[in-house]
């Protein structure tokens, strides 16, 4: 340990001093993080008129178990159709549906964009980057009136379809199959390898950790969803746990409580992924 | 057992570089023929044409009698062996040596039997279930070199495979590869811009320049008889010493000096005089007096680098040749040496056409 921490220094060139105000820095970007969520953790064990009385609260109370059973055990909207485990399920396809949509679908294109010919590949890559100037906050209106054309309004493809159009994936996915050796390509060519084998057999297993990491990502982004899953269902059934925190009131303890339970999922999600996910992104 | 058969091949890129300019080659089956030449002359481009990785613009090429100018590579029952291994870094040393004969459809019992006894071969079964990041560059080439073996192809095919390995490694692994050729018998065209292996490794060498095969035919050959100037600087190591001279009808000199003995060669015209370090030797009445400079010391012989004084220069540098002698000859530096040369073995190039004279 001693020669490892002087072997650091001697690449670093830093003194025990200067590594103690390094960590410092980290741990105050830690709690400054965490603090948030410790925060909500602890007020979803009060009681509602505390949280009304005296805000937020640090330390922990003692009406845990109510809320949590009055969340699991709240229905809501007209005839009593949304529950938490009917919001949970939705919340599930939804977000689920845009990462494994987004994935493969940006997997592919990129596959496509790289490793084959084809005509004005540069102004295909860029007009694809340009869907990243167009979040689905500023063509509402337009994909309303689309999702409504298509007959799938009130409906979770309503939901995930428009969110797929995220380039991001994509251009993650080009730069990742750009740092692969040309030879592999032709060493897999000379191996009888076809379009497909090679991106079955060879990209594919090379890019698993890159498409995890590309997956938590969409996860979020189709778990977070607010707005537009709110103007294209009009279906109680739709329901998804981010949409119910509004429902059940934010200062609230089961309010609190159900935010816990909302950040739960992808918390574990990255939880699984974390080691995929830091490899992809560090490499 | 395949012949190759390359007919007036050409290949301009698309951006207009002109790699190859129109190369006639034949290779006989089970001959080793080794490409050399300058960074840039052309070498890779014309293996991956023989490859399917690039495709020819002009000419033809025929694996046996049959023309392939435009069958797919994994057709052409050829194998390569990339200078970076190109190994499938997510696969086994199983997976990599099996997967060309996985995807030709071969039975699973088969490819094991074939995987097992090319790894003997290449003294790799013990690492059959490790990942290429688990072996070291000697160990990766060999899996290279085992997957194109498992293959039985018609052509091997080797572009600069020993380049990233040290020193040491690469002498081994280039005795290894010529013992494995001649083993399987296998056709093979093999790239390098290193002359000790083309020299060591080739039935013929092709030496490419420009695009154009400047020259072939058996190492040796080349060495003692190049065709030109190009040639002759470019097959030896150390590199043959070159001097500029001028024929007078009696005399060849370059500057002060007066060399005898030269008879038919075109007068007042730019010449260039070729002799090999090894034919220089030290002579009181020799016709070439050389300020020492530098003394390598190589173990069995000495390389001695020097000054030509009086002789013409090129530019401003001094005309300096190489000597190599025997390990007890250690002259002091900046001393004096004269020495002398058998005319008959002097090479004479045209210096504007490189075309050899005598
Ligand atoms: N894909 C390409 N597009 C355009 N020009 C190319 C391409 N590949 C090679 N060239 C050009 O063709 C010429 C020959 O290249 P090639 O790679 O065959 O040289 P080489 O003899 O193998 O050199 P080296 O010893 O450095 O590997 C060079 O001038 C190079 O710039
Ligand atoms: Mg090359």
């Amino acid at each position: 340990m001693a020669s490892h921490d002087s072997q650091y220094q001697a690449v670093v060139g830093k003194s025990r001093l200067s590594t103690a105000v390094a960590h410092a820095i980290l741990v105050a970007g830690l709690v400054f993080l965490l603090a948030p969520i410790l925060l909500i953790i602890a007020s979803s064990t009060h009681s509602t008129s505390t949280l009304q009385l005296g805000g937020l609260q640090w330390l922990p109370g003692d009406r845990a178990i109510e809320n949590y059973a009055r969340v699991i055990s709240f229905e809501a909207g007209f005839s009593d159709r949304i529950t938490p485990m009917g919001m949970l399920g939705n919340s599930l396809i939804i977000a689920i549906g845009v990462a494994v949509l987004t994935t493969v679908l940006s997997f592919l294109s990129a596959y496509a964009m790289v490793f084959f010919r084809l005509p004005c590949k540069g102004f295909v890559f860029w007009f694809v980057m340009v869907t990243l100037l167009f979040p689905l906050e500023s063509r509402f209106v337009n994909t309303f009136g689309v999702v409504v054309s298509l007959g799938l309004i009130n409906t979770h493809a309503a939901i995930v379809l428009p969110a797929l159009a995220v380039a991001l994936g994509t251009f993650f996915f080009r730069q990742h199959f750009l740092t692969m050796p040309k030879e592999l390509i032709e060493a897999a060519t000379l191996d009888g390898a076809g379009p497909f084998r090679f991106l079955k057999d060879i990209v594919v297993p090379l890019s698993i950790s890159k498409a995890g990491a590309i997956f938590v990502i969409a996860f979020m982004i189709g778990w977070n969803q607010f707005l537009w899953p709110m103007m294209i269902s009009t279906n109680d059934d739709l329901y998804t746990l981010v949409r119910g925190i509004g429902l059940i009131g934010q200062e609230s303890g089961p309010g609190m409580a159900l935010v816990v339970i909302t950040i739960l999922p992808p918390f574990f999600l990255l939880l699984i992924f974390q080691r995929w996910f830091y490899k992809s992104l560090s490499v | 057992m395949s012949k190759v058969q390359l007919s007036n091949v050409t290949k301009t890129y698309p951006n207009g570089a002109e790699a190859v300019r129109g190369v006639d080659m034949e290779v006989e089956s089970g001959e080793f023929i080794v490409f050399v030449g300058p960074s840039g002359c052309g070498k890779s481009t014309l293996l991956r044409m023989v490859a399917g990785l690039e495709s020819v613009t002009d000419g033809q090429i025929q694996i046996d009698d049959r023309l392939i100018n435009d069958v797919s590579p994994a057709d052409r029952d050829v194998a390569m062996v990339f200078q970076n291994y190109a190994l499938y870094p997510h696969m086994t040393v199983h997976g990599n040596m099996s997967y060309g004969l996985k995807n030709r459809g071969m039975p699973k019992q088969e490819i094991n039997a074939k995987v097992v006894e090319a790894a003997k071969m290449l003294k790799i079964e013990d690492f059959l279930d490790r990942q290429p990041n688990q072996l070291s560059g000697g160990q990766r080439q060999r899996v290279a070199m085992g997957r194109a073996i498992v293959r039985e192809p018609k052509v091997f095919l080797f572009d600069e495979p020993l380049s990233n390995l040290d020193a040491k490694l690469r002498v081994q692994m280039r005795i290894e590869i010529k013992r494995l050729q001649r083993r399987m018998n296998v056709t093979s065209i093999y790239v390098t811009h290193d002359q000790t292996e083309a020299m060591t490794l080739a039935d013929r060498l092709a030496v490419i320049n420009e695009g154009k095969i400047e020259q072939m035919g058996a190492p040796i050959e080349l060495y003692n008889n190049p065709a030109t100037l190009f040639v002759a600087s470019f097959i030896g190591s150390p590199q043959i010493n070159l001097l500029p001279a001028m024929f007078d009808g009696q005399y060849l000199s370059s500057g002060d000096l007066k060399l005898e003995g030269f008879v038919d060669l075109p007068q007042s015209k730019e010449l260039v005089l070729g002799i090999r370090p090894d034919e220089l030797r030290l002579s009181d009445d020799g016709q070439f007096p050389m300020r020492v400079d530098i003394v390598e010391q190589h173990g069995s012989d000495n390389l001695i680098y020097g000054a030509i004084l009086g002789a013409e220069q090129e530019s401003d540098e001094e005309t300096e040749f190489c000597f190599k002698t025997s390990q007890d000859m250690l002259p002091e530096l900046e001393s004096n040496l004269t020495l002398g040369f058998d005319v008959d073995r002097a090479l004479v190039f045209h210096k504007d056409t490189g075309e050899r004279l005598r």
